[in-house]
């Protein structure tokens, strides 16, 4: 559906984007985060045809970006960074002008699509309204409406939840989380929670390169240097420290208030290294119950941070 | 670049744009001041030499035309591009020369009313006329349609330098200073030595208008009017593409 292949862009010497390789698969909704000034715009409007490849070449729905543009354009929706609207136009003029810039000649055609995003978006409270006067909740759904009206089969979201308030977010992430259903989508955000809620897959990229890709799950397992277990038991404290200390595979342990137990440890092991068991084992064994247990992860946050502090310069 | 225009895509460009132009108050203030001005000039001499004739005009429309069109056309691309709707513009299925088209088509619609208004003082010569309604109407139409043509060479001109900017002011002085090298030429012509003196004489626009003034429509200054334009589209239309590159 969406391929790059060595995709490169310079701007002067320095390489906006440089040699990224990547496939999106058919339905799949994927997270493409970096820090600012990653390549992640750049990458999108690579994609889109904005910006023609110095080297490498992007593919969208089988047909090279660069060789067969408009027929990419015709089926691709794109919401570019930051939403650029006309502000002087209405939301039901600006579905129409853009409905008619898609090609969408006959009125009654037109106006069903029109209606038809108007609904699926939203926007229904505000059709009337000048586009400067809307809220920037609604001037994104109304970008995102903008986006989908033709019904393209692949969707590239630019930052679609930038600026926004936790319930505005909340709204676009609902409407993404609709529009997965039947659509191939890239979304550019630096929010990470984003990532987690929304998308099946996250490439991360750092400098114009990928530093990381696949779920946000396997990304956070595959960073994991050790394997970390918070966990309170209901015993005597000193016995209960020295009984976890002596399960196999504990390289280092601490005590500390664990979920607001305050006689918790903390129990390192090396990555991989699953203690969950052994010290159920335990505590059925000495009839100390287990108050609280909890295995840590990486946070898509500090996987985020990991990956793209060490790769720079 | 491909032609065929896609007309669809021009029309609704257009169409917008000329919306735009009722809608914006600096359009108004521009037409404003184009009128009174071009009032006080026209009705100065009519009084004086008391000839009822719209012929007057083009001794100081083209020149107003220089510096009003210029106003009209600065926002054209550059507006776009400043505000970053050109992104979303240029990722539709549409060519960048049917985005410069129909920016430009809008703008000549827009001329054609302004233009349109002046008629009106052929009207009021009508009225003050010694035998009322007895002016040349051949001559009125050929003043208002060389200087229609006139506003449309300039405007494709404006377009060209909006597409190199996104500040206004700067499209507004690059439009400016094109379009008078084209208004001045022809004045200075006399200066050129044999060939030169020739060329500068039908590159410049004050043959052509003079000739379209005096209600003679011939097709070489028709055809000087469109090609000027029509380069000058192509321009923009060239930079709007090589813009992506940069």
């Amino acid at each position: 559906m969406i391929q790059a292949i060595d995709l490169t862009k310079r701007f002067g010497n320095k390489a906006a984007v440089d040699r990224l390789n990547f496939e999106i698969p058919k339905g799949q909704v994927v997270g493409f985060l970096g820090p600012n000034g990653a390549g992640k715009t750049t990458t999108m409007r690579l994609l889109t045809g904005y910006l023609p490849a110095d080297e490498g070449r992007a593919v969208v729905l089988d047909k090279d970006v660069a060789e067969d543009s408009m027929a990419v354009r015709r089926r691709t929706g794109y919401l570019p960074e930051n939403n650029p609207l006309y502000e002087d136009l209405d939301v039901v003029d600006t579905l129409h002008y853009s409905a008619r810039l898609r090609g969408i000649e006959d009125l009654e055609e037109r106006v069903r699509r029109v209606k038809g995003v108007i609904g699926t978006c939203g926007l229904t409270s505000v059709v009337a309204k000048k586009v400067g006067e809307l809220s920037k909740g609604y001037r994104q759904r109304l970008g995102l409406a903008q986006a989908i009206i033709h019904d393209p089969e692949v969707l590239i979201l630019d930052e679609p939840t930038s600026g926004l308030d936790p319930n505005q977010v909340q709204e676009v992430r609902s409407l993404i989380l609709d529009l997965k259903k039947e659509k191939t989508l890239l979304i550019s955000t630096h929010i990470l929670s984003e990532v987690t809620a929304t998308c099946d897959r996250v490439i991360i990229i750092n400098a114009g390169r990928i530093v990381a890709d696949g779920t946000p799950e396997s990304l956070s397992g595959d960073l994991q240097d050790k394997n970390r277990l918070h966990v309170a038991l209901k015993g005597p404290p000193a016995e209960v420290g020295m009984a976890l200390s002596r399960l196999g595979g504990v390289g280092n342990l601490r005590p500390e208030r664990v979920d607001g137990e305050e006689d918790g440890f903390l129990l390192e092991s090396a990555a991989g290294h699953d203690l969950r068991e052994k010290v159920f084992d335990l505590a059925v064994e000495r009839r100390w119950p287990i108050v609280a247990m909890r295995q840590e992860r990486l946070s898509l946050e500090e996987v985020f941070r990991k990956l793209t502090r060490e790769e720079k310069p | 670049m491909k032609l065929p225009v896609q007309w669809a895509a021009v029309r609704a460009i257009a169409l917008r744009g000329l919306r735009n132009y009722f809608e914006s108050p600096t359009a108004y203030v521009i037409l404003f001041v184009f009128y009174l001005l071009t009032g006080y000039l026209f009705a100065l001499p009519f009084f004086l030499v008391g000839q009822a004739s719209v012929k007057g005009l083009m001794d100081f429309v083209p020149l107003i035309l220089t510096f009003l069109v210029p106003g009209l056309s600065m926002g054209l691309l550059a507006d776009e591009l400043k505000s970053g709707t050109f992104e979303s513009l240029a990722t539709l299925p549409i060519e960048d020369w049917d985005i410069a088209l129909g920016k430009f088509c809008g703008y000549a619609l827009f001329l054609l009313a302004a233009v349109a208004g002046l008629a009106f003082f052929a009207v009021a010569a009508a009225f003050l006329a010694a035998k009322p309604f007895a002016i040349d109407w051949g001559e009125a139409l050929g003043v208002l349609s060389a200087l229609y043509c006139l506003g449309f060479m300039y405007g494709a001109i404006g377009l060209f330098a909006s597409s190199l900017t996104r500040n206004q002011i700067v499209a507004f002085v690059g439009a400016f200073m094109m379009g008078f090298f084209f208004f001045a030429l022809g004045k200075i012509a006399g200066f050129f030595p044999g060939a030169l003196m020739e060329f500068a004489e039908s590159a410049g626009v004050d043959s052509h208008l003079a000739n379209m003034a005096r209600g003679v429509f011939d097709t070489r200054d028709l055809l000087y009017f469109g090609s000027v334009a029509f380069i000058f589209l192509y321009l923009a239309a060239q930079r709007l593409r090589t813009r992506r590159f940069s």
